[in-house]
């Protein structure tokens, strides 16, 4: 079977919630992802928004910052296991050796600053669109 | 072969030996082939808060509550005499009493006395806990350093490829770009280095590249508005994108246009003090909506509701742009 590049083709219409706290980069990863034709949800930039937001709908992949505002997202990481909706992690740490890591296993991590094709490569490919 | 007799050897090679074992700060002990105690200096007893009675001829992994009881170290000491092999630095974190959780770093070495042939082991044991503290927070320091000029480098790329480039040229781009970093550098100076960063100080900052050109510039005096350091940063890229606009555009785009940037804090009942800031243009050209919402305007909107978890009102009257922000005021 081939595979395609990512491309509008496979982003269009994908509705992806986007959790990151610094505002620039929140609004150049929504910007980023609408030039793609994907529906962007949020930016929330707080565990207990993303907590609430996931409430509320369901988005078909989410890009998750590990870190909000000195909070762990770890809890947001756990909440979208539990609801089997796929994400990555978008990250500007190197190691994640902190509580409840494990909740990150096999998922693809994009280091910060992130580079719009592997983000949009990594979102596709995770929820298999 | 005890410390005394150490010290007396030493003292044959013509060297102030015991000035020198007594002044050692890190605990020695020597122990017999079965590792018991023999002798200790005075820095063990200090170090470890206890006493001669409670140690000497005592087996190593009884003393204490048997914190020296550790299978590894055990085994790495059982071998020093008959192999003579030696122990350098072996780490071991353990709670002692009267003392709490300490990082040690154990050495061991093989003496064989000259004139018996005993043979002896000599214990030299470093508390690395606050090396190893320091090390930790360093580590953390670094780690957090790092993570903080990613974020910047994030934020750069952010302003580099939102800028828009469409009917600009390469000259204008540079402009325009140059123009969000130093209201990015103005935003953090005011942010980072003032001990509670003022909105009356972050106004000025990043307003002054427009106050000499445009003495129509006019900000308020007060009230007084404490910033977090985050409201700050955010704040001042919209008052920059709000002058840019105003430069290009609106108000500062003519000789005789104003700007009036004033604010005021409001509680009610209900709901958290808020602060209500207002940017009024007056005398420009005839304000009008653009045709599409540019980067700016998005910005502005974007940023207030966010960072500020604020509302944005933006209108475009007759007399010029205004822009009318609400947000909770940092003590709330």
């Amino acid at each position: 079977m081939l595979t395609e590049p990512a491309g509008p083709r496979q982003t269009q219409g994908l509705r992806v919630l986007v959790v990151e706290d610094e505002f620039l980069i929140a609004i150049d990863l929504q910007l980023m992802l609408e030039d793609v034709g994907c529906t962007v949800l949020g930016p929330v930039g707080t565990v207990d928004d993303a907590l609430r937001i996931l409430d509320e709908t369901r988005p078909d992949v989410v890009s998750l910052d590990l870190n909000l505002r000195g909070q762990s997202s770890i809890p947001v990481a756990e909440k979208l296991r539990a609801l089997e909706i796929p994400f990555i992690v978008t990250s500007a740490y190197r190691t994640f050796d902190f509580a409840g890591g494990e909740s990150l296993t096999d998922v693809t991590v994009i280091g910060k600053p992130v580079q719009p094709r592997m983000l949009i490569e990594a979102l596709s490919r995770t929820c298999g669109a | 072969m005890d410390l005394d007799d150490l010290y007396r050897l030493l003292r044959v090679s013509h060297v102030q030996a015991q000035d020198i074992v007594d002044t050692i700060r890190d605990p020695l002990l020597v122990l017999s082939g079965d590792l018991t105690v023999i002798s200790a200096n005075p820095a063990f007893y200090r170090t470890f808060a206890t006493d001669r009675d409670s140690t000497i001829g005592r087996p190593l992994y009884e003393l204490g509550n048997g914190q020296w009881n550790v299978a590894e170290l055990r085994l790495l000491l059982e071998n020093v005499i008959p192999k003579s092999a030696s122990v350098a630095d072996y780490e071991m974190k353990t709670e002692f009493p009267n003392v709490g959780s300490r990082t040690l770093l154990v050495s061991a070495q093989r003496l064989v006395h000259p004139d018996d042939g005993q043979r002896v082991l000599l214990l030299s044991i470093v508390d690395a806990t606050v090396r190893r503290q320091m090390e930790a927070a360093r580590d953390f320091q670094i780690n957090e350093l790092d993570h903080r000029i990613k974020n910047l480098m994030s934020v750069t790329q952010a302003l580099t490829r939102q800028t828009s480039v469409e009917g600009r040229t390469a000259g204008e781009y540079r402009t325009a770009l140059l123009g969000r970093f130093d209201a990015l550098a103005r935003s953090l100076e005011v942010a980072s280095h003032k001990q509670t960063p003022q909105l009356r100080d972050l106004a000025a900052a990043v307003m002054e590249p427009y106050l000499e050109a445009a003495p129509a510039v006019a900000i308020a005096e007060g009230p007084v508005v404490r910033l977090s350091s985050s409201q700050a940063t955010s704040l001042g890229l919209i008052l920059h994108e709000m002058a840019t606009n105003a430069a290009k555009h609106g108000a500062l785009s003519t000789a005789s246009g104003t700007v009036a940037l004033d604010w005021k804090v409001v509680s009610d009942e209900v709901g958290p003090t808020k602060v209500h800031l207002r940017w009024q243009e007056r005398g420009g050209p005839r304000a009008a909506a653009p045709s599409r919402t540019g980067f700016g305007t998005r910005l502005i909107r974007f940023t207030t509701e966010f960072e500020l978890r604020g509302h944005a009102e933006l209108s475009y009257e007759p007399d010029g742009f205004v822009a009318k922000l609400s947000f909770p005021s940092q003590t709330s």
